[in-house]
């Protein structure tokens, strides 16, 4: 038996990963509860791989079929309504705890050299996550789904000289078609899953590289220097609230199963009372909120302007925040709760 | 021949030349990429519709039609011409319906409104409904771009 484990690891090299998990340790203090949030999104991420692929062995991403296909998992396949609806919450949780996982890091100020290029990575994968999102949306081509995707596809084409450009390769043409069916799928299923693993890989290996980041206030504590070993001490925690999520998830998704409208058509006129996913509610409420003409330019594109620069500042805000890490910000504690509140009110507003 | 001075040595020389080479190579690729993404798209010039689907219509009423993969909107107005509109909000692209009651057309997505004649009255839509243009032609009634 050590004959083998020697020689695996002589050519595998797994020894030096074992002894780094072994010495690997968690910082202890008053918001160590926010480290599991990073493993919760592994966890709703690896749900979405298994079901995901369970779910495309029996869609069929044409305009002719994609509804019947859903239909048909909802109703034939055995089982097949609780996998979309747990792949549908599971979706949910993961860019709700995205969110969470990013707020944690806004407020603790976690973002702070040398963790700049994490926070980014970061960013880029909630806005992976939003993809994700915004293309599984369409999947089902129902009414919703489609007028959904005709308007969030329409969005770019305000901004100038490249956007009539953006939305055609979004869609695959001038309209929401079946060909926008076929692009939004291999997206879905293929080209994010690459982006979103490529970037996870990064974003994990700063996280080894930099070590966990402890807040200011929790660092000067008495418990300065407690930790616990990440195996298994962490670990054992880790796995009961894997479990506990899980189960919540499961209880959701099985008492409230995702609906499925009639196949989408090109020519009926969009529903009443279309709403996109919880997530992009924000956005739908500011472009509702901004008039046709704004100081003679086009409200869309003054819109589009500002949730761009919304974007980038998210994005760049280690950059904008580059004051050493023993140092307080209160302008940019406040920017994040009043951005925070901002994209609550517009969210809760546009449900009343 | 060796220079005095140099901006960089010579294996940075080569080491750009080849780095360089690569990346305009792959750069060349890009561009059938690029042009195989976008299929190509033609609006149609004309739609023919038979005269008699429409025939029924009362003033103030309307009745769809696709034009490409758009949808049309065919409407008799209150002179009994018809008038033909795409039935696309100027907006953010959804479908829009008419309302004969109203008189109005009306996005359900963002709330926008148009007056019977396709104007933006109220909402986000920036401009007016895309006109088309409407003649008959034995017993088909033919829809064409305008101007």
């Amino acid at each position: 038996m050590n004959k083998i484990r020697a020689w695996i690891n002589d050519r595998l090299g797994v020894a030096e990963l074992s002894k780094f998990g072994m010495k690997k340790d968690v910082p202890l203090h008053s918001h160590t509860i926010w480290y599991y949030t990073g493993s919760s999104i592994l966890l709703f991420m690896g749900i979405q791989v298994v079901t995901g692929v369970m779910l495309a062995f029996y869609y069929n991403p044409t305009i002719k079929d994609a509804n019947a296909s859903v239909a048909r998992i909802m109703t034939e396949i055995p089982l097949g309504w609780i996998i979309r609806s747990i792949h549908s919450w599971s979706a949910t949780c993961m860019i709700a705890v995205v969110i969470i996982h990013l707020l944690s890091i806004a407020f603790t100020k976690a973002y702070r050299a040398p963790r700049e290029a994490t926070w980014m990575t970061g960013v880029l994968l909630l806005a992976a996550s939003l993809a994700f999102g915004f293309t599984g949306y369409l999947l089902p081509w129902d009414d919703l789904s489609l007028a959904a995707t005709k308007v969030g596809t329409d969005i770019p084409k305000s901004i100038p000289v490249v956007g009539a450009w953006v939305t055609s390769l979004l869609r695959g043409g001038e309209d929401v078609t079946g060909d926008t069916i076929s692009r939004f799928f291999i997206v879905h299923v293929c080209v994010l899953p690459l982006a979103i693993f490529a970037i996870l890989g990064i974003h994990l290996f700063l996280v080894q590289r930099h070590g966990m980041s402890v807040p200011l206030k929790a660092g000067r504590g008495p418990e300065k220097n407690d930790a616990l070993p990440f195996w298994p001490n962490f670990i054992l925690r880790e796995s009961a609230v894997w479990l506990i999520l899980f189960g919540v998830l499961v209880t959701a998704a099985i008492f409230l199963a995702p609906s499925l409208g009639p196949a989408a058509n090109l020519m009926a006129p969009a529903p009443a009372g279309i709403k996109p996913e919880w997530y992009f509610l924000f956005m739908f409420q500011t472009l509702k909120l901004f008039p046709s003409r704004i100081l003679g330019l086009n409200g869309e594109l003054v819109a589009v302007a500002v949730m761009g620069a919304g974007f980038l500042l998210v994005l760049l805000l280690p950059l904008l925040d580059d004051r050493p890490a023993e140092r307080k910000g209160r302008v940019i504690r406040y920017a994040v709760y009043a951005t925070f509140l901002y994209t609550i009110a517009l969210t809760i507003w546009s449900l009343l | 021949m060796k220079l005095k001075y140099s901006l960089f040595s010579r294996r940075e020389f080569l080491n750009g030349l080849l780095g360089g080479g690569l990346l305009a190579f792959f750069a060349t690729l890009m561009g059938p990429v690029v042009r195989f993404v976008f299929p190509p798209y033609k609006e149609p010039d004309e739609v023919k519709l038979p005269a008699a689907d429409y025939s029924g219509l009362q003033p103030h009423e309307a009745k769809g039609f696709a034009w490409g993969a758009k949808p049309g909107i065919l409407k008799k107005a209150g002179d009994g011409s018809l008038v033909a509109f795409v039935a696309v909000c100027s907006h953010l692209d959804c479908n829009v319906s008419y309302l004969p009651n109203d008189r109005k057309f009306y996005c359900a997505c963002h709330q926008g409104w148009y007056d019977e004649n396709g104007k933006n009255i109220a909402g986000p839509p920036p401009s007016p409904l895309r006109r088309l243009a409407v003649t008959v032609e034995g017993d088909s009634l033919v829809i064409k771009k305008q101007g």
